[in-house]
């Protein structure tokens, strides 16, 4: 994208870049106190002082116009080029249309990181546009119809002897949309047979033979020594290593990431990042001097506590009640005072976990596995989850919403996709099973290599021990 | 004092309180829920092909424009106007910008 000839013209021979940097930055960022007070004092039509949302500024003059008089402007003044302070779109009056650069979108890119704190804090929330080329796209020669009667993307997997719990973890991985869309387009480059690319393509093959997943077995054996061994393994201890083995693997094959801005300390670019990680942020209160200390912690999944309530001894009955109680108000004890700096002295306080930021898949893992004294005892509470889950009321509250009953972000709400669940009584006897959404309306029940459709009543009074959550509207920039 | 004085304060203030970013962020958010962005590049598109393509952005605007704002639902609406009226009538015990 190299703009017109016109612009290459005036980036050139009249600073263009600088030009559009200063305007760009100013009043369509606006980052701080003085940009802010400049925009508001000029930002409104020279000819008849409208203030609509079509402003433009001239680029080659002091002149800001709405729809109609900016148009003339540049016509009349022969002055090519404008801007559009909404967005930053270049108008050239010699093209007669708005015209798209490399050069110019960097230089957009930069300043929005430079914004102010709600500016940046709504950036972060978007999920980054994968730039798939639309070339690649257009020459896939082979098509396939999909109905109500193609199967493609199921298949079964043998179990290698006590791999239930591997069969489900992979059966809600090869699943989830956003990862198993990464892993088809040919963004993931490590230079060969990449194992975790052909993992998801075999499952679209359109065979219908199970599978029999014995590399990849292997692959997280040798990475994941601690679940080494032909027992059952807990599912999801195994969920954490095999996300911790494809992070380790997609960060290592990342090209080399300039130094970035202050903006992603808590996940890099690589896709598990981006699609299971999200922040939690943790403040402590000091109940002497009612001084906040707060840490904000990344966090792959959340581990929901199903023992009985401190105040009433009431066990959870729903999802929602186990996520009111992990983002409650704890209080720490006599026995836990914590250090606190204004005051100088151990104090007592409260805890409280919140949501800062979520990430695009959510996985709940309901702590059914208990260990009391040697003695490991399966928690089997009737937990009720819900297909549609709004995470609203477990964000954390930006400071500047006491009043304005809406927080930002705006749309916290997560669809499910897949269940795994434990059957039996006992930890270390017992089966995985795993549902799986497929198509968006219908559901299927995998049992090792039996794949058999299941209703959406079935998967949600089922007893649930890891719930993965998608988001619901993704939305590109 | 002028019109343009009373507009200049107001939006001053608007900007100040970090407003006008709260509201267009709630907007855009909801309109891309409720199918409306898609709808629009749908509608884009065939206006396009009954149109004979458009030269310009500026001929898109003016002919996508009213179709598209007559399919925006009453609810972001509504929900629009509460936002604004809450904001407008706290607007100074709203915390500032930063």
């Amino acid at each position: 994208m190299n703009g017109c000839s016109h612009l290459q013209h005036f980036m050139r021979e009249e600073e263009g870049l600088k030009t559009y940097e200063l305007l760009h930055g100013v009043f369509v960022i606006s980052g701080s106190d003085e940009r802010r007070q400049a925009k508001v004092i000029n930002a409104f039509c020279h000819v008849c002082d409208k203030r609509d949302f079509f402003l433009h500024v001239c680029m080659h003059c002091t002149f800001f116009g709405c729809s109609q008089h900016i148009r003339e402007h540049t016509k009349n003044k022969k002055h090519t080029f404008s801007m559009d302070i909404s967005y930053g779109q270049v108008h050239c009056s010699q093209c007669g249309d708005y015209i798209y650069d490399e050069q110019l979108d960097s230089i957009a890119r930069a300043n929005a990181l430079q914004g102010d704190s709600v500016k940046k804090f709504v950036l972060e929330l978007v999920w980054p546009r994968l730039h798939v080329e639309d070339k690649d796209w257009c020459n896939k020669t082979e098509k396939m119809v999909i109905d109500k009667t193609t199967h493609i993307g199921l298949r079964g997997l043998l179990n290698l002897g006590s791999t239930c719990f591997m069969n489900c973890v992979v059966q809600a991985m090869t699943h989830t949309p956003v990862l198993r869309d990464y892993f088809f387009t040919e963004h993931h480059q490590c230079g060969g047979k990449c194992l975790i690319t052909n993992l998801f393509r075999d499952f679209y093959t359109g065979e219908k033979t199970p599978l029999v997943l014995n590399e990849f077995l292997h692959l997280i054996w040798t990475q994941a020594r601690h679940l080494a061994g032909y027992e059952q393994q807990d599912a999801h201890e195994f969920f954490i290593a095999t996300l911790d083995v494809f992070h380790r693997h997609c960060s290592a094959t990342l090209p080399a990431q300039p130094n970035s801005s202050a903006n992603k300390v808590y996940r890099c670019s690589c896709i598990i990042d981006q699609v299971f990680t999200g922040s939690l942020q943790s403040d402590v209160v000091c109940q002497k001097c009612n001084g906040v200390s707060t840490t904000i912690d990344p966090m792959w999944d959340y581990s929901l506590d199903l023992i009985p309530s401190v105040t009433d001894g009431s066990l959870p009955s729903s999802l929602e009640d186990c996520l009111e109680r992990f983002t409650g108000a704890e209080i720490l004890g006599s026995n836990s005072k914590i250090f606190c700096e204004s005051c100088q002295s151990y104090q007592e306080s409260t805890k409280q976990f919140t949501m800062r930021t979520l990430p695009v898949v959510l996985c709940f893992h309901l702590k059914r596995f208990q260990h009391l004294n040697d003695l490991e005892k399966k928690v089997s509470t009737k937990i009720k989850f819900p297909e549609l889950l709004d995470m609203t009321p477990f964000m954390t509250k930006q400071k500047n919403d006491t009043i304005l009953h809406l927080q930002l972000p705006y749309d916290n709400k997560y669809m499910l996709f897949a269940v795994i669940n434990h059957v039996g009584t006992s930890i270390n006897a017992g089966h995985y099973i795993s549902y799986i959404r497929y198509q968006d309306r219908f559901w299927y029940k995998c049992d090792d290599l039996i794949i058999s459709e299941a209703g959406i009543d079935e998967v949600l009074q089922s007893e649930g021990y890891l719930l993965f959550y998608h988001k619901y509207c993704l939305e590109y920039r | 004092m002028s019109q343009k004085y009373y507009e200049d304060t107001v939006n001053s203030k608007l900007e100040n309180k970090h407003a006008v970013e709260r509201v267009s962020e709630l907007v855009r958010v909801r309109l891309v829920e409720c199918g409306w962005r898609d709808q629009v590049r749908l509608a884009c598109r065939k206006l396009s092909e009954e149109n004979d393509g458009f030269n310009n952005f500026d001929e898109l605007i003016a002919v996508v424009t009213p179709t598209a704002r007559a399919m925006v639902p009453d609810s972001v609406k509504r929900e629009l106007l509460h936002e604004l009226e809450l904001i407008l009538s706290n607007i100074d015990k709203l915390p500032s910008k930063k």
